[in-house]
């Protein structure tokens, strides 16, 4: 299989706290690869040096073989959502993509197609100040997909979202996947992950606990079950 | 281009951008046009009086008094990215820094000058609407206007310039503000009054020195004689916005974006 993000003993130290410790992993074209942790595993902060916001201690994260800042036009490669605070609260949903899209050239059109496959349309010239959590994280993954990225990389997106946000974005991740896109994303909604994700990475206190499909990962235990055996086991 | 393109949305898109440009233009067109009273009541302190091409150089020169709002737009343009989170879709779109950097370096650049220009030219026209009350007040030296303006432009640019690389050294958008304010209104006039050999070198006084005006007021601590040339002040100032500039590219390599 071809990876095209890889994880090559990536360490993250701030401080003395050691937060992503000699971290190897793989994730393949096509898949839906869940990233399960504890909070404070280091989920955030490896996909943070993944996406070049962060600088690795030591050792590299890759996508399509080379780090993220040497990608030419890395929004029409990957997108990314590590949190709902990436847009300017006192401009409107619709200002914030056009500053996104000015600097990758990308056309208004391209906006109002995004705006309607994340259904905010009817509240795009609204200021984000005034949106709800669901709202923020969908003008989130907007901003994702403005490039048409072959990669998501998304953090937490379910975060805060209510039971119609979640099917909301389960529904997203599907006709993502089944769009071919790769994508990675971290969730503690672990009975979400079980029915959404092909591949699974499970980290905790840094390292890598667990990586494998859903099947080699869980057994014929659920995800929850393995993921709380596999973590208490690092206690 | 692209990247300019998208600070340039961000600069005209924030209302409080705006805001920093009617404050600007507030405290500049206030300075010139309480000048000329302040010279005619001022007992003799100044040693001028309207009269004199003097006054009404230094009344009209006021008219750059908003520059303080270039170095906080300045400022603004950088904390505002990490005290609202945007600095994280900054710099996933343009993960190359330094090209980051450098088109904030020149939109900050940009709206500085336009923020001294407009400020200035409104002053300037209000200065010469209050003078019209004063009969006796004689006109400008031949150059004041010219200068007055290549001054704001200068100014504007190195202080939005300085104020965007304090920024990517204090991220925090509240302490680098009260910062600069404290160093602009405080620490800067004071080196000149009591260390003014000294204190020539510092921005209150190269911008002082580049307008290349003449008041000699010892008992206001205020004597432009002191200054360096206009030349000498304009490289030096320009100096300080080249260090400045360098500071914040080499301070964006080094720092994680939160």
């Amino acid at each position: 299989m071809n990876a095209v993000i890889s994880f090559e003993s990536l360490t993250k130290k701030y401080g003395k706290h050691i937060a992503v410790e000699n971290f190897s992993a793989n994730i393949y074209a096509g898949k839906i690869t869940g990233f399960l942790g504890p909070n404070g595993a280091g989920k955030s902060s490896a996909l943070r040096c993944l996406v070049g916001l962060s600088a690795p201690t030591s050792g590299k994260a890759k996508i399509f073989g080379k780090p993220y800042r040497e990608l030419d036009h890395p929004l029409n490669r990957v997108g990314t959502v590590l949190d709902n605070r990436g847009f300017h609260p006192a401009l409107t949903g619709r200002q914030n993509l056009k500053i996104i899209a000015a600097s990758a050239d990308i056309q208004n059109s391209r906006i109002d197609q995004v705006l309607d496959l994340v259904e905010l349309t009817a509240s795009q010239n609204i200021r984000m100040k005034k949106y709800s959590l669901g709202m923020k994280q969908r003008l989130a993954l907007a901003g994702a997909i403005l490039g048409e990225p072959e990669i998501l990389i998304l953090d937490e997106p379910a975060n805060g979202l209510d039971p119609a946000g979640i099917a909301w974005l389960r529904k997203f991740l599907k006709e993502m996947a089944q769009s071919g896109k790769t994508i990675l994303v971290s969730s503690h909604q672990l009975a979400e992950m079980q029915n959404t994700v092909d591949q699974v990475l499970i980290i905790n206190k840094g390292k890598l606990t667990a990586q494998g499909t859903m099947a080699e990962v869980i057994g014929q235990d659920t995800l929850e079950n393995a993921f709380l055996k596999l973590t208490s086991e690092q206690q | 281009m692209k990247l300019l393109k998208s600070e340039w949305l961000k600069l005209i898109y924030v209302r409080s951008h705006w805001g920093l440009l009617v404050a600007a233009t507030f405290v500049s067109v206030l300075s010139v046009v309480v000048t000329p009273f302040i010279i005619e009541n001022d007992m003799g302190l100044l040693g001028l009086s309207l009269d004199q091409t003097a006054a009404i150089d230094a009344t009209y020169a006021n008219a750059i008094s908003g520059y303080i709002f270039s170095l906080i737009l300045g400022i603004m343009l950088i904390t505002g990215e990490f005290r609202h989170g945007t600095a994280v879709a900054t710099f996933l779109v343009a993960p190359k820094r330094v090209s980051v950097i450098g088109a904030k370096l020149t939109i900050a650049a940009i709206g500085g000058i336009a923020i001294m220009l407009v400020s200035t030219a409104l002053a300037m026209v209000c200065g010469y609407i209050v003078l019209q009350f004063f009969d006796y007040a004689t006109a400008a030296s031949e150059y004041l206007f010219l200068n007055t303006f290549l001054v704001a432009t200068i100014s504007g640019i190195v202080l939005a310039v300085i104020g965007l690389a304090l920024g990517t050294l204090v991220r925090n958008q509240v302490f680098a503000i009260v910062g600069a304010l404290v160093y602009l209104f405080v620490i800067d006039p004071l080196l000149l009054t009591l260390l003014p050999n000294a204190g020539k070198y510092f921005p209150s006084g190269l911008i002082t020195a580049m307008l290349s005006i003449d008041v000699n007021a010892p008992e206001l601590g205020i004597d432009t004689s002191v200054l360096l040339s206009p030349l000498l002040a304009t490289l030096i100032l320009l100096g300080y916005g080249f260090i400045f500039a360098t500071v914040a590219i080499a301070t964006s390599l080094r720092r994680d974006v939160d």
